[in-house]
């Protein structure tokens, strides 16, 4: 993946340049706190990107700390460097918020996605679920987030859901309908988020209670102004 | 005013080329044609066969009001899945490509559909995002997007100033209404949406409606013009002072048991009526 194209929100510049991978192992300070990582053709929800790149910029400036942030929507495949980026950041200490977005994907690039969760960030996943065939007319199938702060939010349809992780390897954060969609675990020195339910289109369309849910996560970790980097291609 | 009404009306084993003739003898001006909902309008129809459905249509001594379809209830602009937001996008692209090849400069569009597992928001701000993209493309065609107030139907921008918002937040100037004044039901007055809409009303369909009907019954809401309860003095003398000169497309459900084609001839006349506002 060529990532060629930046754009900055916020006020502190990333460092991203073509066919390269995030480099975040310089002192934070001088480099991008909050980034949003748009994996283009690789991303399965342009309104997911919008929509994290909307309310980041609706969290504003003002707080700043040591902490990084990187924010990768609605993935697909996820091509080598952006795991490379990803896996760049964890070992810095970084969190890494990782939004599956392979709910609608083709058979194809689902495998491609598990397989790449698996083998590079050992998160296990089941198949997409249609959870509106599975529920009739019963209601509504919220999201409940226990983490950072618990939170009902939309479903989107679709789900990808986690399957049995290796032992003592994270927490679930959230779950729907008695399927586990949220990981947050340990990995290097950071923390690896994983979403199995898009937050970003509800960010998007403006879910007050996803932006309430998603701003107490970034300000729980602390993090400053944000970069915005794209696949330019 | 110009008279149109739809080829979906056709009855099915009559064919394109006797329907055009019944419409014309029913005294016609122009004739919709709704992709996708005929035989002889499908997305597969190549261009060379549209050129033809346009030879046919002058032949008969009309001309095409305006490009219609259905497709979007089952493809709706709104969906969550992207690849059925593509085949929305090509549709009304395809309806901009074939408005092009027929001479007309109207489409109609239904914009999103609200559903339990889709939600309002989210419809609202992916239609919004779809039409102001389809928005540009109409304008290089020369062609105009009508939304269509499908209200119930759609569980959608309800209201007039609802939808006059909906359209100021797209922000173009080739995006408006397609106006239906049977689909407003007991919500709302026809007249009150002309007034709002005014210049940015593209089409408008006719048909009445019988309000106390409501929704929930297992019998259609609509009529025949001047058999239901839409205010028809109010409706002509709305369109008089937002001086609307266009197509008026009767869209009528086919409700004729015997003598369909008599359905055609009394339509015809209704509007005459309309028109010359001798009501």
């Amino acid at each position: 993946m060529a990532i060629s194209r930046r754009r900055f929100v916020g006020c502190v510049a990333g460092s991203l340049t073509a066919g390269l991978s995030l480099d975040l192992r310089r002192p934070v300070d001088a480099g991008p706190r909050r980034v949003l990582l748009d994996l283009g053709e690789h991303c399965g929800l342009r309104e997911s990107v919008a929509g994290y790149e909307s309310a980041l910029a609706g969290l504003g400036t003002g707080v700043t700390s040591r902490c990084t942030l990187l924010i990768v929507p609605a993935a697909l495949d996820i091509p080598p460097p952006a795991v490379g980026a990803i896996m760049s950041c964890l070992r810095t200490g970084a969190t890494v918020l990782l939004e599956s977005g392979a709910g609608f994907a083709t058979a194809r690039d689902f495998r491609a996605h598990r397989a790449v969760l698996r083998d590079r960030l050992g998160v296990h996943i089941e198949a997409p679920v249609r959870l509106w065939s599975r529920r009739g007319a019963r209601g509504v199938p919220y999201v409940d987030y226990r983490w950072p702060s618990t939170a009902k939010i939309r479903d989107f349809s679709r789900v990808v859901p986690l399957g049995r992780q290796s032992e003592g390897e994270g927490e679930i954060i959230a779950w729907v309908d008695g399927l586990p969609v949220a990981l947050k675990r340990r990995l290097g020195r950071g923390d690896l988020i994983f979403l199995g339910s898009p937050l970003g289109p509800a960010l998007w369309a403006g879910d007050a209670e996803a932006r309430r849910w998603f701003g107490e996560f970034v300000v729980g970790r602390r993090c400053a102004p944000t970069s915005v980097a794209r696949d330019g291609r | 005013m110009k008279k149109a009404i739809g080829d979906n009306m056709i009855p099915k084993e009559w064919g394109f080329e006797k329907g055009l003739r019944l419409v014309k003898q029913a005294g016609f001006d122009g004739i919709e044609l709704w992709l996708g909902d005929v035989p002889w309008f499908q997305l597969s129809t190549a261009d060379a066969q549209v050129r033809e459905l346009r030879h046919k249509v002058e032949d008969a001594g009309l001309v095409v009001s305006n490009v219609s379809t259905g497709l979007h209830w089952a493809s709706p602009l709104s969906a969550r899945d992207p690849t059925v937001r593509a085949r929305a996008m090509r549709i009304v692209e395809r309806q901009i490509e074939t408005a092009v090849l027929l001479g007309s400069d109207a489409i109609l569009v239904v914009a999103g559909l609200v559903t339990e597992e889709v939600p309002y928001n989210e419809v609202y701000q992916r239609c919004v995002d779809a039409l102001a993209s389809l928005g540009e493309t109409a304008t290089r065609a020369g062609v105009r997007i009508g939304c269509e107030n499908c209200n119930a139907e759609h569980r959608f921008l309800i209201s007039p100033r609802e939808f006059w918002q909906f359209l100021n937040d797209v922000k173009s100037p080739a995006v408006g209404i397609h106006l239906d004044v049977g689909n407003i039901h007991d919500t709302g007055f026809a007249e009150q949406w002309i007034e709002i809409h005014g210049p940015r009303i593209t089409r408008i369909h006719l048909k009445d409606v019988m309000k106390h009907r409501g929704r929930c019954g297992d019998q259609s809401v609509y009529t025949n013009l001047f058999l239901g309860d839409n205010n028809w003095p109010a409706i002509r003398a709305a369109l008089t002072k937002v001086g609307y000169d266009g197509w008026l497309v009767a869209e009528m459900e086919a409700r004729y048991r015997y003598a369909p084609d008599q359905q055609f001839y009394d339509t015809a006349q209704a509007m005459d009526r309309l028109v010359s506002g001798r009501l």
